[in-house]
């Protein structure tokens, strides 16, 4: 079972069935599931920053997206146009005095690269999936077009909470310009999943069933052999619960 | 926190002095003057420069003018970090006025987010103090409040107004030493010679086991 530990030190009721993910457990899943990935030839691999003992798990693929035309023409600085950011319905500003917005565009299904990463996020104590999308001929997708190639059975959940959901955001490793899945909720859908492997003595492997989850959302497919031949890493007794020292990290 | 109020007052309302020049290569009708500004030190690029947008736009034609950006002395500035750590991480050495110079073309798409809206200002920084609060209160704080009192303190940002701010602010950076005060302390580190730097990534069959 995967437990956070660190935390039980002010006498606050900790369930067992922990959501939160410390980074050496995170650890671990990723290399159970990077075995798994090597044996299905599934694209991933660990990419280790020199000089650190920090991470990520990394996968590139080919897929469909749901693109404009034209970009390259428009002016994105209008005021208009921003408000549309996480709505899906375009609006004809023909009163825009500033030019062409992007809306308008005709959209078309092209082939678009992704790239999927999958890091370790110390103030959440959660994995947290950071991903880019760029055209075959190099061009980055926009959030609005990045918006459209969700799946429409997802887009609703995600158009709920705005600021929840799929934002850019800068890769806290790389430095550059990533969209992020926001993993403040991550908690609100691991803790049901988590608690019921418990009660039924089922091994879970925390980066399986969170990916499982959020993947798709964002077009990454997980194969369900994943779930029945990744283990859980097994579990190590956690250290007595004394407050973690000064200048540590949590967990 | 009341003794602590001055020194408040007077992060809040550190200003740089600014000079905004148009990028050479940017096509104009007639030379453009460059424009001066107060900027906030805690606050965001992109949330304090209409003016200056404003100012350049009245020297270009229209299918010139993309997303704006900002340089200075070559590095495009990251807007989602505030005014004030960019210029200590940039010009500290460097005499006032802060001079950056404006973009309207080529925007840098690897290295700098798009920032289409004010919504996304708000987001980024409503972003932040999750984050932060998580670190602090395990989110509580910040997931008892309402959304209003989420608006306020955004809008206290936006709109420069400090009490409107810290009205919100106080309830975040409280610290109730019976029950432990903060469970950490967040803060971030900016290191000057990485901020070009890509840190050098290398593929790795196995993943390290644990210190």
């Amino acid at each position: 079972m995967v437990v956070g530990v660190g935390d039980g030190v002010r006498g606050t009721h900790r369930e067992m069935s922990s959501c939160f993910l410390d980074e050496e457990t995170f650890c671990q899943c990723c290399q159970l599931f990077l075995q798994h990935s090597h044996s299905l030839c599934d694209g991933w691999s660990w990419q280790q920053v020199k000089g650190s003992e920090e991470g990520y798990l990394r996968k590139t693929t080919l897929g469909t997206g749901r693109t404009r035309c034209n970009q390259d023409q428009q002016g994105t600085s209008s005021d208009q146009h921003q408000e549309r950011t996480f709505s899906l319905s375009f609006h004809d500003d023909d009163d825009d005095d500033d030019g062409a917005v992007c809306c308008i565009q005709e959209e078309s299904s092209s082939v678009v690269q992704y790239e999927y990463h999958i890091l370790y996020s110390c103030s959440y104590q959660t994995p947290v999936l950071y991903f880019r999308a760029s055209t075959l001929e190099g061009r980055s997708l926009c959030l609005e077009e990045v918006w459209d190639s969700v799946h429409p059975n997802y887009r609703q959940r995600l158009q709920h909470r705005p600021w929840d959901t799929i934002t850019q955001q800068e890769h806290p490793l790389l430095g550059q310009s990533f969209f992020v899945l926001h993993p403040c909720r991550t908690e609100e859908f691991m803790k049901p999943v988590l608690k019921a492997a418990l009660e039924e003595h089922r091994q879970v492997n925390y980066i399986v069933t969170w990916l499982s989850v959020v993947g798709p959302v964002v077009g990454l497919d997980v194969p369900l052999s994943y779930c029945t031949q990744v283990p859980e890493p097994p579990h190590t007794p956690s250290s007595s619960p004394q407050p973690p020292a000064l200048g540590t990290k949590p967990g | 926190m009341a003794d602590d109020k001055d020194v408040l007052r007077d992060v809040w309302f550190g200003r740089i002095p600014t000079c905004f020049t148009l990028y050479q290569d940017e096509i104009t009708e007639r030379e453009a003057e460059p424009f001066y500004l107060l900027l906030p030190r805690v606050s965001y690029l992109t949330l304090v420069t209409d003016k200056v947008k404003k100012h350049f736009l009245k020297v270009m034609k229209a299918e010139d003018v993309e997303e704006m950006w900002f340089d200075f002395e070559g590095t495009p500035l990251k807007w989602h970090y505030p005014i004030g750590l960019l210029f200590d991480l940039h010009a500290s050495n460097t005499a006032l006025p802060w001079s950056i110079t404006v973009h309207f073309k080529n925007f840098p798409e690897r290295d700098l987010l798009h920032c289409p809206s004010n919504s996304v200002i708000e987001a980024h920084f409503m972003s932040s103090i999750k984050e932060a609060d998580a670190l602090k209160h395990k989110s509580q704080v910040i997931n008892d409040m309402q959304k209003k009192d989420h608006k306020q303190l955004w809008m206290g940002l936006q709109n420069d107004k400090f009490d409107q701010f810290w009205a919100m602010n106080r309830k975040l950076m409280e610290y109730p030493t019976e029950e432990g005060g903060f469970r950490y302390i967040p803060f971030r580190i900016y290191l000057v010679n990485e901020l070009m730097g890509i840190p050098r990534i290398h593929d790795s069959d196995e993943i390290p086991s644990k210190r």
